[in-house]
């Protein structure tokens, strides 16, 4: 069993890659895959913003980083750049349920069964992300201020959205 | 059959006699174990007497894993399961086997369910028993998911491959059709068990799959440390799920304590004091760490609430000090007359009507024409709280003294162990003989913790006829332990001993009834309810 961790993990990291890819392209709102092949621990995703929602039209750009012990543990996802959302650091860093053990919420703030699992994987907490950018939780929010925007003025919540998805797009914001 | 014997299903919780138990004490001194011989009831056994006595039990970790063994063995009858079911049902339904039978009989599919077990596939699979082997989850599983296999599986989670050969010793299904290869199993389980002290509830791998791991499933998987830390967490639970029994909270006690009469709705009434096993005392109902008879529970919280907390400082405040008018500074006037000059801003005015001093002029405490209502109001509130300062501080210091007294009692131990060897030297009397000095330390001290109680207790009562005969006893018994007490400090002489020895005697045996009494009747008081209380604050 010496060295199961890591070669479990590359090998789990190789069979969702080789699953993600088998993937119909223009059908899946998202892409991911290694940043480089040398090292399965460091992968780039690309997730479409939903339609029906502000991000609508923009493209955002995350790294995801595995642990050593994954899939034991959750790995960690940051937008880069940083996306304006309720369960989004400011930092970029996504905070989601399905991210987190259930060790880590010693309050049992969230429930046992949305919480990570070695049976998840990239696509299902990548789902999970896009099902976050069209409905934000702000009952556990990481950015308290855009909870607030979002909770008391919403059309200035999505006008923030929509003028960093033009500026992504280099189109001259709204007016 | 389900509720054939039902009333005899507590038979071995039952009260019995503790004999067994003194005898594994290991947390009392040597004097002590010698002087228990003379011990006929301070540190009590659980005798039941009156009605507001309780019968309990101390249990040991082996007693408690050997009724959870009975009362599986019982399921395992009642319903004819395999014990890894009928203890992974007991835990759902708090060890209740009549509940979960009745459960059982009624809706199984559904009561299998709700425990986390599977409903069974076939009708036969949850009430045949499974063989006893270690792989007999693997293969008893495999038959009924895939009677053989052909294709080769790969686990999910670390995408290992394995041979249709290899399924059977390699992959683990918990009977929920979710199979994993047995190492990822292990990581699994030793992490909830180990990191997250997780025991009879850990679930299956897959998202949203409540089936509930086996405890034969988990020690045939993981490592020893894992295995051990299971067993204790699963005795844990045990106790934790049971409304009859209660871990001890003393320090380094393993002892849990059974008792059935389940007091929790009768705290008014009852003060469910238990002796445990390893010498100390504890509150079936509160879980307060020591004996706090004749005062109740919801008394004993408040107390202590009260004499922890700042209340009593504001209290203070409010009954010596003033604040200046102009910058609100706390003034303590420690001295001298009434014209006041806050030493802060420099305001000068009036203690006694708090008005600035300009108007008074040279006419001192001439300043009855501030005496309108308003003042009026001010300093009646002064003087309540200056009166509840002062009723609180009265009992406080009482029940101080006797608690700092027990604080004490260590080396009140080495004061009295001293006492007896210069007793021995200085007279012919034999160790035996000496043991008088101990028990009366012993029962001074049970003396001074009822007293202690009493105190708190009085500061809650409301003042009528029957709190009379309370403050009587209450006197008796103090006066009584304050001579005891005195007579322990005395130097000896050696020629008054045998005079001493029989005073000290019948005064130890004074007190004790003296405590007695007072105990008895306030117990009997609370189980009457004839004491009215007030929560004052």
């Amino acid at each position: 069993m010496s060295g199961r961790n890591n070669s479990t993990a590359v090998r789990r990291l190789a069979k969702e890659y080789k699953d993600l890819s088998k993937e119909p392209l223009e059908e899946s709102m998202f892409v991911a895959g290694p940043i480089s092949e040398d090292d399965f621990y460091e992968w780039e995703a690309l997730v479409v913003g939903p339609e029906g929602t502000p991000y609508e039209g923009g493209v955002f750009c995350a790294k995801l980083s595995f642990p050593k012990d994954y899939p034991l543990n959750p790995f960690k996802m940051v937008f880069d750049p940083p996306v304006y959302h309720p369960n989004v650091y400011s930092n970029g860093e996504v905070c989601i349920s399905i991210l987190h053990t259930p060790g880590d919420d010693p309050l049992h703030y969230e429930k046992a069964s949305e919480r990570w699992s070695p049976v998840q994987g990239v696509r299902s907490v990548l789902m999970s992300v896009l099902s976050m950018l069209a409905e934000p939780n702000v009952e556990s929010g990481a950015n308290i201020e855009c909870c607030k925007v979002f909770r008391d003025d919403t059309p200035l919540f999505e006008k923030i959205i929509r003028d960093q998805v033009r500026q992504q797009l280099e189109i001259p914001p709204e007016l | 059959m389900s509720s054939d014997g039902d009333e005899m299903d507590y038979d071995d919780f039952e009260f019995e006699d503790d004999e067994g138990i003194e005898d594994d004490n290991g947390s009392q001194t040597s004097i002590g174990e010698a002087y228990d011989a003379f011990d006929d009831g301070v540190a009590g056994k659980p005798v039941k007497k009156d009605p507001w006595d309780i019968s309990y039990q101390p249990k040991s970790v082996e007693e408690l894993q050997e009724e959870q063994k009975v009362l599986v063995d019982r399921v395992c009858g009642l319903i004819d399961s395999d014990p890894s079911t009928a203890a992974t049902l007991l835990r759902h339904y708090h060890w209740n086997p009549e509940k979960l039978s009745d459960k059982f009989w009624e809706e199984p599919a559904k009561t299998l369910h709700a425990a986390g077990l599977s409903p069974p596939s076939s009708p036969s699979s949850s009430t045949k028993p499974l063989p006893a082997s270690n792989n007999a989850k693997a293969s008893s599983s495999r038959s009924r998911l895939e009677p053989v296999p052909t294709e080769s599986f790969e686990c999910p989670i670390c995408c290992l491959e394995f041979e249709p050969e290899e399924i059977a010793s390699q992959t683990l299904s918990l009977g929920c059709e979710h199979r994993f290869c047995k190492g990822c199993w292990t990581e699994y389980l030793e992490r909830k068990i180990l990191d997250e002290q997780e025991s009879g509830r850990v679930q299956c791998m897959e998202d949203g799959c409540g089936r509930v791991v086996g405890e034969r499933t988990v020690i045939a998987l993981v490592n020893d440390k894992a295995k051990d830390r299971y067993r204790v967490l699963l005795d844990r639970t045990y106790v934790d799920d049971s409304p009859q029994l209660k871990w001890c909270p003393h320090p380094g006690c393993e002892y849990a304590v059974f008792c059935k009469e389940s007091p929790a709705r009768k705290l008014d009434q009852i003060i469910p004091i238990v002796h445990c096993a390893c010498g100390n005392d504890f509150c079936f109902g509160c879980g307060f760490a020591n004996n706090h008879q004749p005062l109740t529970c919801r008394y004993v919280k408040l107390w202590q609430k009260k004499c922890a907390d700042d209340s009593e400082t504001g209290n203070w405040l409010m009954a010596n000090t003033k604040e200046c008018t102009k910058c609100n500074a706390t003034i303590e006037k420690n001295g001298g007359c009434n014209h006041m000059t806050c030493k802060k801003c420099r305001y000068e005015f009036c203690w006694v009507c708090q008005g600035d001093w300009q108007s008074h002029g040279t006419s001192w405490y001439n300043c009855n024409r501030f005496d309108e209502k308003t003042g009026q109001d001010a300093r009646d509130s002064q003087a309540k709280s200056r009166a509840s300062l002062q009723r609180y501080l009265h009992y406080f210091n009482r029940w101080a003294n006797h608690e700092q007294s027990a604080k004490l009692d260590h080396q009140l131990y080495q004061k009295t162990e001293r006492k007896m060897e210069e007793m021995q030297n200085g007279s012919d009397l034999t160790w035996i003989e000496v043991q008088f000095v101990k028990r009366a330390a012993d029962v001074l001290l049970e003396a001074r913790m009822s007293l202690k109680w009493t105190y708190a207790m009085a500061f809650y009562m409301k003042k009528d006829l029957s709190t009379e005969i309370f403050e009587d006893n209450q006197a008796n018994l103090e006066q009584a332990v304050e001579a005891l007490s005195e007579m322990l400090e005395k130097p000896i002489d050696a020629t008054t001993i045998m005079q001493l020895k029989s005073d000290m005697v019948n005064k130890t045996n004074y007190v004790k009834k003296r405590a007695e009494i007072i105990l008895d009747d306030t117990l009997k008081g609370h189980y009457e309810s004839r004491w009215k209380f007030t929560d004052r604050d």
